[in-house]
């Protein structure tokens, strides 16, 4: 670690308090609308509304670490990694749609079973380096959306086809309070591996693959199971978010299970927050999933953007998610957990040194 | 240690090809443990591309690599490291977002099977080996501040982190002035006196004269001739490869 200085202290210090005061909002506001707070007049922080968009955006809180295992430890772009989220999703869908087992049996499926996919076209494509591994496993993403919807055996379609797959609800008390909960739990969980992978000999492992492959074969690492099995363990908690989404939505399609826009967006949020690191992805996380939500005007708080009619926003939300990415990936290479954190400060000087070593 | 031990390291007609190319063709020698072997050769000998044969970076196409006796030949580079073989790159190849002590315990977190260890005693074993080779002070900085020859230490201190029986290295003298060059000359005697076997590829006449007991002499992927420093080097095949049959007729004359 480089020396840090006072004001670099100074300034991870107010990051730590800013987060730890987001994540607790967060974690209790849900508890007024509990019955017993109620009769007891406290104030309602957090409505079924409220709840929605929480979920949401811990549930990329799960992507976005889980990418940040692939894409930024192991430094492969993985492209495609909504595919584990449809397999989690579609795992524990059909399993309490068509087999009938309750629902938390049926979770612990969907990470094992985007794990063993993760693991077996893993084994090919992790060959592939750079664009090649990013365009491969796009492709993988987009097929096997396709193939859930298309598959037919005796003439009916096996996943539900074109018309999607209902799920029968949940029978729980606050259901929007437990469905929350739950995704903070998997979020806990993608946190938690993250900060352990980095202080392992696996993550060590990893980091020597993501800066030089060959020297680290040579120093003894088994870089292919090492690869596969980062990719692996992104695959398991991205499914892991798959299947609470599954049973949380109640129904499931191929456009939900499986929207290509989420490989962007959870790699977007991974930059934004500062790939590498253990917070950098949920904060990124947070701050783009409540960007997107205020773009397409979900939010309380709304603003008119002007010459935009309001069936136009979600396209321009498109629009500036992709001037968004070009500012991330040219101005801020190492992410915003990098000045927050203390790292750097946010100048002037530091977005033009980034412009350099980018070389356009 | 009697005659009839085997080899340490033993290379048996070892051929890699490219397209039509034999880079290396045939080769075979011996390397007895606890020996300093040299080998030269004009560029484009198959010099590195043995050094890849041998460390599994590079399949070979015919003959065999053995190591105390049991071949390595095609085996998976992680593997070969594991057995005890080290080895550092000509273009130096550095984890750049890592301080150098960083560096270094990789090599000691994975390596052979004397280095594999937990992470603190990896740090402790990366401390050892950057004093070795004299890096010690600069331990906690980024790689991207460390200098040339450094970096070429910081290359030879992952490989010993490995604990490796045998070292290959590839240049490490080479770019260095005559004043570095003595300093990583140094640096190889004080990784050779801890026990370990060291083959090193070098271009730089004084390096395989000043520390070599034995040189190899590759030329167009053949061996040309092998023997005590001193008498290779004047071996007329030897100049005539070097320096053009011209200018070995005239050294003669």
């Amino acid at each position: 670690m480089i020396a840090t200085t006072d004001s670099q202290r100074r300034w991870r210090r107010a990051f730590v308090i800013a987060g730890a005061i987001v994540a607790g909002y967060a974690l209790l506001a849900p508890l007024t609308s509990l019955d017993v707070a109620q009769s007891a007049n406290i104030p309602l922080l957090a409505d079924k509304f409220w709840f929605r968009i929480a979920t949401y955006i811990v549930m990329f809180v799960v992507m976005a670490s889980a990418w940040n295992i692939i894409g930024g430890i192991t430094g492969y772009a993985a492209f495609g990694n909504v595919a584990f989220f449809g397999i989690g999703a579609y795992t524990t869908g059909m399993l309490i749609a068509k087999a009938k087992w309750p629902f938390l049996l049926a979770l612990p499926l969907a990470p094992v079973l985007a794990a063993s996919f993760a693991a077996l076209i893993g084994l090919p494509l992790l060959r592939l380096r750079g664009h090649y591994f990013a365009v491969a496993s796009l492709g993988v993403g987009v097929a096997l959306g396709e193939l859930v919807q298309n598959i037919d055996y005796d003439g009916r379609p096996v996943f539900g086809g074109a018309s999607g797959l209902f799920l029968p609800i949940y029978a729980v008390g606050h259901r929007g309070l437990f469905f929350f909960y739950l995704m903070c739990g998997a979020a806990a969980l993608a946190i938690a591996v993250t900060w352990w992978v980095l202080r392992s000999r696996f993550g060590y492992g990893l980091i020597a693959i993501r800066e030089n492959e060959e020297a680290a074969a040579v120093l003894g690492v088994n870089t292919t199971a090492y690869k596969v099995a980062a990719f692996a363990l992104a695959a398991a908690l991205t499914g892991l978010a798959g299947g609470i989404f599954s049973q949380w939505n109640v129904f499931i399609n191929q456009d939900n299970a499986f929207p290509i826009e989420y490989n962007v967006q959870m790699i977007l949020m991974a930059l934004l927050g500062g790939t590498g690191t253990v917070f950098g992805p949920a904060a990124g996380a947070l701050l783009l999933q409540l960007l997107i939500q205020f773009l397409g005007g979900s939010l309380p708080i709304s603003l008119d953007i002007p010459f935009v009619s309001s069936e136009a926003r979600p396209i321009i939300a498109q629009v500036i998610l992709g001037l968004l990415l070009i500012v991330v990936v040219v101005f801020v290479p190492r992410g915003a957990i990098d000045f927050f954190g203390g790292r750097t400060r946010l100048s002037l000087a530091y977005l033009r040194r980034s412009l350099r070593e980018t070389s356009l | 240690m009697s005659a009839a031990v085997s080899p340490q390291l033993e290379l048996r007609g070892v051929t890699k090809r490219f397209g039509g190319v034999a880079a290396v063709d045939g080769v075979s020698f011996e390397v007895a443990k606890g020996d300093i072997v040299g080998i030269i050769g004009p560029n484009g000998a198959g010099k590195t591309t043995l050094l890849n044969c041998i460390s599994g970076t590079q399949r070979l196409d015919r003959g065999d690599i053995r190591l105390n006796g049991s071949s390595i030949a095609g085996i998976s580079p992680h593997r070969v490291a594991k057995l005890g073989i080290g080895r550092t790159f000509q273009i130096v190849k550095p984890f750049g977002s890592m301080t150098v002590r960083e560096n270094a315990a990789i090599g000691a977190l994975f390596g052979s099977a004397q280095a594999r260890r937990g992470v603190a005693g990896a740090f402790a074993l990366a401390d050892e080996v950057l004093e070795l080779v004299g890096l010690r002070a600069k331990a906690d900085h980024p790689v991207s501040a460390l200098t040339i020859p450094d970096r070429k230490r910081l290359e030879v201190a992952r490989a010993v982190a490995t604990r490796p029986q045998l070292l290959l290295l590839d240049e490490v003298m080479a770019g260095l002035n005559n004043v570095e060059v003595d300093d990583a000359l140094d640096m190889v005697r004080a990784v050779h006196a801890t026990g370990v076997t060291v083959l090193l590829i070098e271009h730089v006449m004084r390096v395989i004269v000043g520390v070599c007991r034995r040189a190899i002499v590759l030329d167009f992927g053949h061996v040309l001739a092998q023997g005590e420093p001193e008498v290779v080097l004047r071996d007329e095949r030897v100049i005539q490869a070097y320096l053009g049959e011209r200018y070995a007729k005239r050294l003669k004359s």
